[in-house]
C-alpha cells in the first residue's frame, strides 16, 4: 500500500547550519490518524512538519536527502496569529485562500459566511483583523485552511501565543472537527491539556532529531516520563486519568492528591506581611492609555516582600496596570505612592534603582553587544567603580546560570536564557520591586520553572515580585496577593485561595482554576444533585 | 487610509488618483496666484460636498499646513528677488515680484496637499491595490506584498513605542540622535525581516504563486461616474485657467 503521508530515510540540514535539524527519519501517518509530535526545542519538530506539509524545500530552502510522501492540498497553522494574514479584513483573508484556488466569484459569499460559521468566528465579515483577540484569530487562521479544502492539517504549536482559556476554545473547536470529518491532523505542541485526551499516536523526538518513541498517548506518556521533562513539556494535569472517574471516586489516587493539596491549602496560614513596610499604595487611581481610561477606582497595598500575581482577561488592564505603576503609562486619576512618597515626585533615576520591570519581549529590552554588558551597564552609567560593577555582575550572571554565555551577544541566547538576562539587568541595584509582564508566556515547563525558582529566591530576600500571568497554578502556589481584573474594575484582591474558592466569580471571570479548585466546584456541584 | 461613505469613496480608486495627480500637474504650470487660489478652493469645496468632509476635519488636517505655507510665503516673499520694492527694512526686501512667487508657492503647496487628502481620506486600501490590480496592470505578487507590508507599520509603532519605554526603565539616555536612531533600529529591522518571511511562507502554504491565474474577491472597475468625475474636474481646472 503506498503511504498516505510520511516520510523514508530523511535528513534535512539548513543552508545556515553545519548539524542535521533531521536524521534519518522513517514515518508513515495513516488518513484519518490524528498525530502529535513532542520534543525538547531544536530538536526539528517543526522541520518534520514542514517537510511532510512541502514547505521544504519549497518554500524554505534546505538540503533534503530522502523520500516524503505529502499530499497536494494541505493547510500549516503557526504559532504567531499575526504573521500568518496578509490582508486587512475578515473576508478578504478568507476570500484569500478562495482566490489562490481560483473559485469563481460568485461562490466565494456563501463559502465565506459558512466557513466562518463552522470555525465559530462570529463577527461581521467586515472587522479588521487587528481589533479581534488572538483565539479569535487563529479561528480566522483555522478558516483559511478549511478554505483550501486540505486533506492534512498540520499544527505548529497553534495554542503556545494564546492564553489558557483562548486554548481550550481552539484544542474543543479542533476536536470538534476532527469528529465531524475525520480529517489527518499533525500536532507540535509542548502543552499537552486539551489534546492529548483525543490524539490517537505520539510520537517523541530527541534533541538530535531522531525519533525516541512511536505509541499510543498513554504508553508513551507512563514509559517516557523522564525523557517528556527534560524536553520541558507540560505534563497533563489529568490524562491518562479521566476526570469524570476522579470527581465521582473519593478513593481514585489523583483525587486523594487533590484534597490534600486543597486541605493543606485551607490550614496554611496567611504570612504576616501586614508589618511590614509599604512598597506601593494607590488611592482611587484610575488608569488607561491615550484618552481612555481602562480600569477604575483601584485600591491597592503592596508591602515588602509580597509576591503579587495580577490576573483578567486579555485587554482588562492588566499590563497598564503594571506599566502605571512605575509610572511609564501616566495614571488618569488618584493617588500613587512609592515607598510613601508620590510617584511623580520621584526622578526617573532614582526610581529605576529601586523598581525594575521585565518586558514580555525580552529582546526590546537589550542595549549593549555582549551579556556581560548588558549586566554592568545600569553600573557603569553611573560610575561605579570596577571592581563593583564586576562582583555584582558575575554574582548576578551565576545566580541566572548565564556565566557560559557572558561574552555572547544576547540576542544569540534561547527565549529561556534571554528571559533570565532580562530579569538579572533589572537587579544589579538590588532593586526592592521587580514588575514582571508574562513572564513564563510561550515557554516550556523547564525554563518557566527555572526562572520562577530564581525569583522566589530573590522574593526571601526580601524583593517584592509583581507579576502578570495566564498561568493559575503559578498564581495559586505562589502568590500572596492576587489582584483579578474584570470590566473595567478590580473584581478581587486577596489571598488566591479566597478567589479560587469563589466558583460564581471564577465562571464570570472565565478563570480555569488549578484543578483541586476545580474538584471542589464539582463535588460541590455533586452534593446538590 | 479609511474610507468614508461618500461619492468620492465610490470612485475607482486608480481614475481618481489619476484625476488628481493630472490636477497637480496642471497646479505645477500655473504661475498666477489668483487661479492657484481658485483651484485650490475648488479642491476644498469638492472636498466639503463630494468627499463628505466635515469642517472640523478640514480644520484639523489643513490648519498645521496653513501655518506652513504661510511661512514659505514669507521666505519667499522678504527674501525673494525682484525690481519693484514695496517695503524694505534691515535685510528684508519685499517686491512685488517676489510676493507674487511667494503667494504662487504657497498656494501651490496647499493645493498639493488638498488634492493628496481628497484621495486618502475617501479611497480603502484594499480596494487600491486590487484597482492597481486591475486597472494599471499591477502584478498580483506584488500587490499583495505591499497589503501584507502595510500591516507592519501599527505593529512597528507599537513596538518602537515599547522599546522606548524599556530603554527608560534601563537609564538609557540620548547621547546623539543618530545612535540613538541605529539602538531602536537594528532590532526593529531584524523582528521586520523574521516576520515578514514568515508571512511569506504563510502566504505561498496558502497556495499563492504571485502569477495572474486566480480569481478575485474585491474588483474595480471605471464607469461612467468615474470618467464623468475626471471629465468634470478637468474641465473646472482648465477653464479657471483660460479665464486669467
Amino acid at each position: 500500500m503506498e503511504t498516505f503521508l510520511g516520510c523514508k530515510k530523511l535528513f534535512i540540514r539548513f543552508y545556515n547550519r553545519s548539524e542535521q535539524s533531521l536524521q534519518n527519519m522513517t514515518l508513515s501517518i495513516n488518513k484519518g490518524e490524528k498525530v502529535l509530535i513532542l520534543g525538547p526545542s531544536g530538536s526539528g519538530k517543526s522541520t518534520l512538519i514542514s517537510a511532510l506539509a512541502g514547505i521544504i524545500p519549497e518554500h524554505i530552502e534546505a538540503e533534503v536527502s530522502g523520500e516524503v510522501f505529502s499530499r497536494k492540498n494541505v493547510g500549516v497553522m503557526f504559532q504567531d496569529p499575526d504573521s500568518q494574514f496578509c490582508m486587512l479584513h475578515v473576508d478578504e483573508e478568507i476570500a484569500f485562500s478562495l482566490e489562490n484556488r481560483s473559485i469563481p466569484r460568485n461562490e466565494m459569499d456563501k463559502m465565506i459566511a459558512d466557513l466562518m460559521v463552522h470555525v465559530g468566528l462570529n463577527v461581521d465579515k467586515r472587522t479588521p483583523i487587528e481589533t479581534l483577540s488572538g483565539g479569535m484569530k487563529q479561528r480566522l487562521a483555522l478558516a483559511c485552511l478549511l478554505a483550501l479544502e486540505p486533506e492534512v492539517l498540520f499544527f505548529d504549536e497553534p495554542t503556545a501565543q494564546l492564553d489558557p482559556k483562548g486554548r481550550q476554545e481552539i484544542f474543543d473547536l479542533l476536536h470538534q472537527l476532527s469528529k465531524k470529518t475525520n480529517q489527518t491532523m499533525v500536532f507540535v505542541e509542548h502543552v499537552l491539556d486539551g489534546c492529548i485526551e483525543w490524539m490517537d499516536r505520539v510520537i517523541l523526538l530527541n534533541d538530535r532529531g531522531a525519533v525516541i518513541a512511536d505509541g499510543k498517548p498513554i504508553e508513551i506518556l507512563q514509559n517516557f516520563q523522564k525523557e517528556m521533562e527534560e524536553a520541558g513539556i507540560w505534563r497533563p494535569r489529568v490524562f491518562p486519568e479521566k476526570w469524570v472517574e476522579v470527581v465521582e471516586n473519593t478513593s481514585h489516587p489523583l483525587s486523594i492528591k487533590l484534597s490534600n493539596i486543597l486541605e493543606s491549602k485551607s490550614l496554611e496560614k496567611l504570612k504576616e506581611v501586614d508589618k511590614q513596610e509599604l512598597v506601593i499604595h494607590t488611592e482611587k487611581v484610575d488608569i488607561g492609555y491615550g484618552k481612555k481610561t481602562i480600569v477604575s477606582d483601584i485600591n491597592v497595598k503592596i508591602r515588602k516582600g509580597e509576591w503579587v500575581s495580577i490576573i483578567g482577561q486579555n485587554g482588562s488592564g492588566k499590563s497598564t496596570f503594571l506599566k502605571s505603576m512605575i509610572g511609564l503609562e501616566p495614571i488618569k486619576k488618584g493617588q500613587l505612592y512609592f515607598q510613601n512618597k508620590e510617584l511623580n515626585k520621584w526622578s526617573d533615576r532614582e526610581l529605576y534603582e529601586k523598581a525594575g520591570f521585565v518586558f514580555q519581549n525580552p529582546e526590546l529590552q537589550f542595549i549593549t553587544d555582549t551579556v556581560y554588558d548588558e549586566i554592568a551597564f545600569g553600573g557603569r552609567q553611573r560610575n561605579w567603580p570596577k571592581d563593583l560593577i564586576e562582583t555584582k555582575t558575575l554574582q548576578l550572571l551565576k545566580e541566572f546560570g548565564l556565566e557560559r554565555y557572558r561574552d555572547a551577544h544576547p540576542f544569540t541566547l534561547s527565549l529561556g536564557q534571554k528571559r533570565r538576562l532580562s530579569v538579572a539587568t533589572m537587579l544589579l541595584f538590588d532593586q526592592i520591586l521587580l514588575l514582571l509582564d508574562e513572564p513564563t508566556f510561550g515557554q516550556d515547563e523547564k525554563t518557566a520553572n527555572e526562572l520562577i525558582r530564581c525569583l522566589k529566591e530573590r522574593q526571601e530576600l526580601g524583593t517584592t515580585i509583581m507579576m502578570v500571568t495566564h498561568d493559575m497554578d503559578l498564581v495559586d502556589h505562589y502568590s500572596d496577593q492576587v489582584i483579578l481584573f474584570n470590566e473595567g474594575k478590580v473584581m478581587y484582591q486577596g489571598p488566591p485561595n479566597g478567589l479560587f474558592s469563589n466558583e460564581k466569580m471564577v465562571q464570570e471571570c472565565r478563570l480555569i482554576p488549578p484543578l483541586h479548585y476545580q474538584l471542589m466546584h464539582e463535588r460541590r456541584g455533586l452534593v446538590f444533585v | 487610509m479609511k474610507p468614508n461613505d461618500s461619492f468620492l469613496a465610490s470612485l475607482n480608486p486608480s481614475c481618481k488618483l489619476f484625476t488628481h495627480i493630472f490636477v497637480m500637474f496642471l497646479l505645477m504650470t500655473i504661475s498666477n496666484p489668483k487661479v492657484t487660489l481658485f483651484i485650490w478652493i475648488l479642491g476644498v469645496f469638492v472636498g466639503i460636498f463630494l468627499g463628505g468632509w466635515r469642517i472640523a476635519y478640514l480644520f484639523k488636517r489643513l490648519v498645521p499646513y496653513l501655518g506652513f505655507s504661510i511661512l514659505v510665503f514669507w521666505m519667499m516673499a522678504a527674501f525673494g528677488e525682484g525690481e519693484t520694492t514695496i517695503w524694505k527694512w534691515a535685510w528684508f526686501h519685499v517686491t512685488e515680484e517676489s510676493v507674487t512667487n511667494g503667494l504662487t508657492i504657497a498656494l501651490r503647496t496647499l493645493g498639493f496637499v488638498t488634492y493628496g487628502l481628497l484621495f486618502t481620506s475617501t479611497t480603502d486600501l484594499t480596494l487600491f491595490i486590487m484597482s492597481l490590480i486591475h486597472q494599471c496592470k499591477l502584478s498580483p505578487k506584488c500587490a499583495y506584498g505591499l497589503l501584507a507590508g502595510f500591516r507592519f507599520i501599527p505593529l512597528f509603532q507599537s513596538e518602537l513605542n515599547q522599546m522606548r519605554t524599556a530603554h527608560k526603565v534601563r537609564g538609557y539616555k540620548q547621547k546623539n540622535s543618530w545612535k540613538a536612531f541605529m539602538r531602536y533600529s537594528i532590532p526593529l529591522f531584524s523582528q521586520g525581516i523574521r516576520k515578514a518571511e514568515r508571512i511569506a511562507i504563510a502566504m505561498e502554504a496558502r497556495g499563492f504563486t504571485g502569477t495572474k491565474e486566480r480569481t478575485y474577491y474585491q474588483t474595480t472597475q471605471v464607469v461612467t461616474k468615474d470618467w464623468a468625475y475626471l471629465c468634470s474636474l478637468l474641465i473646472v481646472v482648465l477653464a479657471l485657467m483660460m479665464v486669467e
